[in-house]
């Protein structure tokens, strides 16, 4: 799925420049990377070949992107500037600060999750550094990711006890995989932040989310609790966590925050402007489907319905791919990953039935170019 | 001068919103609102589309403020926002909040 950068490697660095500074976002960006990388490995030529000592940053570079875990923590002191102050870098003690230590961890549990289950090397399956800020604002009930970084918030630290509502959010594992999960999705399928590719885009987040808990408890897909936030709400909030794969729309129903409302059911599915088109709530829908195919398949659910889901966002869908679209294209992978008529297709295509998609055949995929020019020099 | 405040978004994707006229509330917030409103050149504040090119789960905030005269309605998010600003929406979702119970 990395093809589309591949043109920065055959180009000089002249050119890189160029569109480092004129290029879009996304071209200024890969630009940028394709040049400090090329920065580094100069380093390390120097370093290696004429005895000269790299410098500080080029050698934490080189480090960089050489690949494996490279976590760093900062502190946004309740303020607003991120990243804020360095507060623990990869392979540095354990901080007094359990929120630090939270975002380190959970950021090393999701990153083992994305490696030992599907082979993928951090974000960008390049090692891109997980950069992560805690602390942010004050009485911030949020996490977020920002487009390079994760950033979390503190809950009602700043209200009495007896009103607080919301926890840290580093609290939650879950929250942790959701949000680096984000940059995955960005790095791959890219899909839109509004109505149905929102939607999924946040089913992604929560179904990797998920998994990255499954994965640090060892449980298995019976076992799990399949809650996403298990541990945000306070004992002053009647509710298990944000919401709930297993049973969507059953995760709170509090008098103060109202009731859950996802949806699990296209029946119930919500028209709404808000939240770009309701992409926390319609969420629920293929969230749900993923829980049936992963109890439908048994045993661990990363290492069948996860992998078909990774297969699918990595190998595609789209930035507009529709919740057909994904039925669709679950269905393609589990067949390409286990054969025609297998347990593994007949489960994702029960999962869909169950929430009211009813599988149409496969659309284009984003793999569709590939395939052209395979099939035009003769290889497809 | 009346305010208009939504939260929406966010990881939990709730809304919290907040309609408050000056003349009605105790006479401190409102003169803490009016300055908040002033230093922050509300009325000159454009209103574009958040940039939420590839930002996930942030909050986005709406103000909206209205007078006999003057209807400025603004849309931003956590990162987006001008730097003045941030006090106004601090406020206001602080406000809001305390309201929830």
């Amino acid at each position: 799925m990395h093809s589309h950068h591949s043109i920065f490697c055959i180009t000089p660095p002249h050119m890189l420049q160029e569109v480092s500074r004129n290029g879009t976002s996304a071209q200024r960006e890969m630009a940028q990377r394709t040049l400090t990388a090329s920065e580094v490995f100069r380093a390390r030529r120097v370093s290696l070949g004429g005895g000269v000592k790299a410098s500080p940053l080029a050698s934490s570079l080189a480090s960089a992107v050489s690949g494996g875990k490279q976590r760093t923590i900062y502190d946004a002191k309740q303020g607003s500037n991120l990243p804020g102050s360095m507060v623990r870098g990869e392979g540095d003690p354990a901080s007094s600060d359990p929120a630090v230590n939270e975002a380190y961890d959970g950021c090393g549990t999701t990153y083992d999750l994305y490696l030992n289950a599907f082979g993928r090397d951090s974000i960008d399956n390049h090692g891109l550094p997980l950069n992560s800020t805690v602390h942010f604002q004050k009485g911030y009930d949020n996490a977020f990711w920002d487009g390079e970084q994760m950033v979390y918030g503190d809950g009602d630290e700043d209200l009495p006890v007896s009103e607080r509502l919301f926890n840290r959010f580093t609290k939650s594992l879950d929250v942790i995989g959701h949000e680096l999960t984000h940059g995955v999705t960005q790095y791959e399928a890219n899909l839109k932040y509004s109505n149905q590719p929102g939607a999924l885009n946040e089913s992604m987040s929560d179904v990797f989310g998920s998994l990255v808990k499954q994965y640090q408890r060892m449980h298995t897909a019976a076992e799990a609790d399949w809650i996403i936030g298990e541990g945000l709400f306070t004992s002053n909030v009647n509710g298990v966590g944000i919401r709930s794969m297993k049973a969507p729309g059953s995760a709170y129903n509090d008098p103060v925050l109202g009731k859950d409302p996802q949806p699990a059911h296209m029946n119930n599915y919500v028209n709404t402007v808000e939240d770009n088109g309701g992409v926390h709530i319609n969420s629920g829908i293929p969230n749900h489907a993923f829980y049936v195919i992963a109890i439908e398949l048994g045993g661990f659910a990363w290492e069948k319905a996860g992998l078909i889901w990774y297969k699918t966002l990595t190998e595609k869908l789209k930035a507009d791919s529709s919740f057909m679209d994904a039925a669709n294209l679950t269905f393609q992978a589990a067949t390409e990953l286990y054969g025609s008529g297998s347990l593994e297709e007949q489960a994702v295509q029960k999962g869909w039935a169950e929430v009211g998609i009813t599988l149409s055949g496969p659309p284009a995929t984003n793999t569709g170019c590939f395939n052209s020019v395979m099939r035009a020099i003769g290889l497809g | 001068m009346q305010i208009h405040f939504e939260r929406t978004g966010g990881f939990m994707g709730r809304k919290i919103s907040l309609s408050l006229n000056l003349n009605e509330i105790p006479a401190e917030q409102a003169a803490t609102l009016r300055t908040l409103i002033e230093e922050a050149n509300f009325l000159t504040i454009e209103d574009p589309p958040p940039d939420a090119e590839s930002a996930r789960d942030q909050f986005i905030y709406m103000v909206a403020i209205e007078t006999d005269k003057i209807h400025h309605i603004i849309h931003t998010t956590d990162t987006s926002m001008p730097a003045t600003l941030r006090p106004l929406i601090e406020n206001l979702s602080s406000l809001a909040h305390s309201g929830r119970r």
